[in-house]
């Protein structure tokens, strides 16, 4: 199938800092959620995918398509940018229609698409409003409506959610997968993982401007055994249970808490390791009072990832 | 299913049906070149900048009226000169064209707002043009204006032919008009050559076309005002007379001031003709907004983000 955004050996540089480096990749259609921490290449990532960079080294595609100078290439995507700017005087119906006044679209066409699109990310009671006095919720669900507003194919969203109240990114959240379930491809950043985990289980991590790890969100997760897993043991007899279980092969270390009252495993094969916890508690007799991993959680795997 | 109000859009909007190449059918991109048009003429209007020239224009006419008011002396014709064709082509225009044109792009980055004018199917080099063009559109009719005012400023109440105040009025206008937009596409193009546009601009306003321009040498070719002052001077007579001794003498104010010397070469046959100098002005105007278009097109213009900030 042929990818909705393709990078093939992309580098970027600022000067002597390098945006991205070496990346390809090949996003599908459908809503892919696009992670790392700040400084990890995002912006700069969508930013040569929209045609606002061009590639120090590689090629971009988006639908096909070169990038670069493809003003065509506008009128199938879409872009909520990161910066919060705007015509600050204008107001927000002003504004979503001026948007699709210049993506071409006649007056007719531009005025009912303002007023649905205005609509669909619950602005329609704001429009007449000056955007200056709009709060950081309303601003965001503006720049969302601006992108949206001449139908593209795809859409690129940059950290939508940033800044945003409870209410506001719940509503912001629905909207995204809505315009999944509607078909549009949607490749949206954020550094805040739960958030995407939300909207899709597809996903991309960056950092440093490379490529850390890429697709469903239980590949990424089979990633984890490739790398120390951590498990927290809370017992009483903490430096005897860390010399039994150090004996264990697949046991990379044992680390023994500040508070003397539980250490910290580091494993490779955490399905083998919690599969022969019990005999320690049967054959020595230890009481191991609690067992966790915070390995769990998809932050956990991001920081494996993006630490290596 | 009931769709949802993105849905009815996607299915609706006229815009929304896809071409076999993958484009909208019912979108324009002469639409999209006009909004843009408009959008940069309500930049213009919202911005301070022509109240701060509005302000100038206001304190040039005051000018005129202290002078009038103090210096009956002085024939409106030479007030005419040293305001009109000396003062305003020297400091008011290209302060104007400056201060507009260094805007063009700058503006947009600094408010973060590019990104929207990007994004749209807009090719850059029309994108860079259009705004030009609306650049272009604001000073000519802030210095018709400022022309107007001037006049009204200089001849109200003059002992002076109606008709032919409002002809000098026009070619007046046209003249400046000539000059803002040779400047205006000079310093579009030095904006994208420099981030200090306003610097280089000043220092280019003052040094090439304020002293270089005033020597008799052939250097001076190279010069907006050279072009201006011939086309005023071959088009409008500036001729004053001085009451020396009971002798009514002829005097060129503008001859001896702009360094042309009209007693060796009356018809200044050396010098280029009206034509000669529109063409000039018109070409290097064409040529300058190429350029900068070309180098627009080709250019990256990095978005702050709030963590590079």
């Amino acid at each position: 199938m042929t990818p909705i955004v393709e990078f093939h050996e992309v580098s970027k540089w600022y000067g002597n800092v390098i945006g991205i480096n070496k990346l390809s990749l090949r996003i599908p259609a459908g809503v892919t959620g696009l992670l790392g921490p700040n400084g990890a290449g995002k912006s700069t990532l969508l930013q040569l995918a929209t045609g606002q960079l061009y590639a120090s080294q590689g090629r971009v595609r988006v639908l096909g398509q070169p990038v670069w100078n493809n003003s065509s290439l506008n009128r199938l995507i879409g872009l909520c940018p990161e910066q919060d700017a705007f015509y600050e005087w204008m107001t927000g119906w002003d504004f979503i229609h001026t948007s699709a006044r210049l993506a071409g679209m006649g007056r007719r066409a531009a005025r009912e698409a303002t007023e649905r699109t205005l609509d669909a990310v619950g602005m329609t009671p704001h429009k007449g409003r000056a955007i200056r006095g709009y709060s950081k919720g309303m601003r965001q669900r503006t720049k969302l409506a601006q992108a949206l507003v001449h139908d593209p194919k795809v859409l690129f969203l940059d950290e939508p959610l940033t800044g945003t109240d409870p209410l506001a990114r719940h509503d912001l959240m629905t909207i995204i997968q809505r315009l999944g379930n509607e078909g549009k491809s949607v490749l949206v950043s954020s550094h805040v993982l739960h958030e995407v985990q939300t909207l899709t289980p597809n996903i991309i991590l960056l950092n440093h401007g490379r490529l850390v790890a890429e697709g469903h969100i239980r590949q990424i997760r089979d990633l984890i055994d490739k790398h120390p897993h951590h498990i927290v043991l809370i017992c009483d007899e903490c430096r005897k249970l860390a010399g039994r279980i150090l004996a264990w092969d697949d046991v990379e270390g044992v680390r023994v808490r500040a508070d003397q009252k539980g250490i910290m495993v580091e494993t490779r094969a955490p399905d083998a390791f919690y599969s022969r916890l019990p005999s320690i508690c049967l054959e020595d007799g230890m009481a191991i009072q609690e067992v966790y991993s915070n390995d769990d959680s998809l932050e956990s795997v991001f920081k494996y990832l993006v630490s290596k | 299913m009931k769709s949802s109000p993105l849905a009815e859009t996607a299915n609706r909007n006229v815009g929304s049906k896809v071409d076999a190449e993958g484009g909208h059918a019912a979108f324009s991109r002469l639409t999209s070149l006009w909004t843009l048009y408009v959008l940069t003429l309500r930049q213009h209007l919202h911005g301070k900048r022509w109240m701060v020239m509005a302000g100038l224009f206001v304190l040039s006419a005051g000018l005129v009226v202290l002078v009038r008011a103090t210096a009956v002396n002085v024939a409106p014709r030479q007030l005419e000169f040293i305001i009109a064709f000396m003062f305003i082509p020297q400091a008011i225009l290209p302060l104007l064209a400056l201060v507009y044109a260094s805007g063009i792009v700058r503006d947009e980055q600094e408010e973060q707002t590019m990104t929207y004018l990007l994004i749209r199917p807009i090719p850059k080099w029309a994108l860079y043009l259009v705004k030009l063009l609306a650049t272009l559109t604001t000073t000519v009719v802030l210095v018709a204006a400022l022309t107007v005012l001037i006049y009204v400023a200089i001849y109200a109440g003059a002992e002076s032919g109606q008709n032919d105040v409002t002809m000098r009025c026009l070619k007046a206008i046209g003249i400046h008009s000539l000059a803002v937009v040779t400047y205006c596409c000079l310093f579009g193009l030095i904006s994208l050559l420099t981030n200090r546009a306003l610097i280089v601009g000043i220092l280019y306003a003052a040094l090439f076309e304020g002293l270089l321009a005033n020597m008799p040498f052939s250097i001076r070719l190279a010069t907006v005002i050279y072009y201006t002052r011939l086309i005023a001077y071959r088009s409008l007579d500036f001729i004053t007379t001085m009451n020396a001794r009971g002798m009514a003498i002829a005097n060129d104010i503008a001859a001896e001031a702009w360094q042309l010397d009209v007693k060796a070469d009356p018809g200044l046959t050396e010098h280029p003709q009206i034509r000669a100098c529109i063409t000039v002005l018109l070409t290097a105007s064409l040529v300058f907004s190429a350029i900068a278009a070309f180098l627009f097109a080709y250019r990256e213009f990095y978005v702050k983000t709030p963590e590079k900030t």
